[in-house]
């Protein structure tokens, strides 16, 4: 069984979220979809624009949610901002397939990339605080006008954070990959 | 140009700051929170207008706006470092002219939006439509703002020299 050596991982593999088992990404990286993802300039490209593209929608609907929860546009009645969360749902199943298509193209160098992990618990974390958000004082037009609870305006200011996170340690992946391929591997 | 650029890059010391080792990653991170920053404010503005959630006010929502600017300051910031700290990479790329293009269009159509439409549109309350001029120009903003995602995200597949289109 093919192993990846490099130590500065043991911390992410003794927490389970790095195998040392190679096997699966260097079958997987060699399949021909994942091949053609990588060599045909286009299909790669377009999914890196599509990610970027929507990304931007999915969050930046959600930050004018929460800069509206934190106090801005305070007199925007609150529930009604709910009528852009349709727009954020259709660019969040782009990203998701656009990224999918992107972790076909370089299986392992997300996967063997802890920061690829801390990138997808951010984005889960902020997606369960804006679900919070909508079912809780979205869902009713008690809260259209007035300030908001304290509770609520700490999980906007959480949510901001996990996006920001979510996109810095995103563009980080570029940087920080311990292994472009598992071919690569000696 | 390219000379005077980078000459300034190295004199400022941006150089300094973007060939740091994480720089470069640090400003690219700060870029794409701009670019949510104002396609969200200015997206959601553009959104009602063009139709979506009818029952907010639009001078309510207006107050979202100055925070897409503020990510517009902040991209067109760290834009020009980046620009600085490789302005051959940048200047000669046509996807880095597209995406200029565009911003400039889209500045184009904000000039001509607060100049002619914005006075009839403010007054739109609850539930109320935005006038056919305001969905034109809301249209153009987000067309614009959406090339100049994929135009920004193209520069690095449109490396100079290693390039073709038809004005290069």
């Amino acid at each position: 069984m093919a192993q990846l050596p490099p130590h500065h991982l043991a911390w992410a593999e003794s927490i389970g979220i790095v195998s040392r088992d190679m096997d699966f990404l260097l079958w997987f990286e060699e399949t021909a979809f994942s091949t053609w993802m990588r060599e045909s300039g286009p299909a790669f490209f377009s999914s890196l624009v599509l990610h970027s593209v929507a990304m931007g929608f999915v969050v930046g609907v959600h930050v004018a949610t929460d800069l509206r929860v934190l106090g801005v546009a305070c007199r925007v009645p609150l529930s009604l901002m709910r009528g852009f969360l349709p727009v954020a749902w259709v660019a969040l199943w782009v990203v998701v397939a656009s990224g999918a298509l992107l972790l076909c193209a370089y299986p392992t160098k997300a996967l063997t990339n802890p920061l690829f992990y801390v990138k997808l618990l951010a984005v889960l974390a902020a997606l369960l605080i804006a679900r919070s958000l909508t079912r809780g004082l979205l869902g009713d037009d008690n809260h259209d006008a007035g300030p908001l609870p304290r509770k609520a305006r700490v999980l906007a200011a959480l949510s901001l954070a996990l996006w920001a996170g979510a996109i810095t340690s995103g563009r980080l992946l570029a940087y920080t990959y311990n292994l472009l391929m598992a071919s690569h591997q000696t | 140009m390219v000379e005077a650029l980078f000459a300034f890059g190295e004199k400022s010391g941006i150089h300094a700051l973007m060939y740091s080792t994480w720089g470069w990653p640090a400003v690219e991170s700060l870029h794409f929170i701009g670019l949510v920053l104002l396609i969200g404010n200015v997206g959601v503005f553009d959104l009602r207008m063009i139709g979506l959630a009818r029952g907010i006010p639009m001078r309510a929502l207006h107050r979202l706006v100055p925070w897409g600017i503020a990510g517009y300051a902040l991209n067109a910031l760290t834009g020009f470092l980046f620009v600085v700290s490789a302005p051959d990479q940048y200047l000669f790329n046509p996807a880095f002219q597209t995406k200029l293009s565009l911003m400039a269009v889209a500045g184009f159509n904000v000039l001509v939006f607060y100049r002619f439409v914005w006075a009839r549109v403010a007054p739109a309350d609850a539930g109320e439509d935005a006038p056919r001029g305001a969905k034109i120009a809301a249209a153009v903003s987000l067309t614009c703002w959406v090339g100049v995602i994929v135009c920004g995200r193209l520069i690095t597949y449109y490396r100079p020299p290693y390039h073709w289109c038809f004005w290069c």
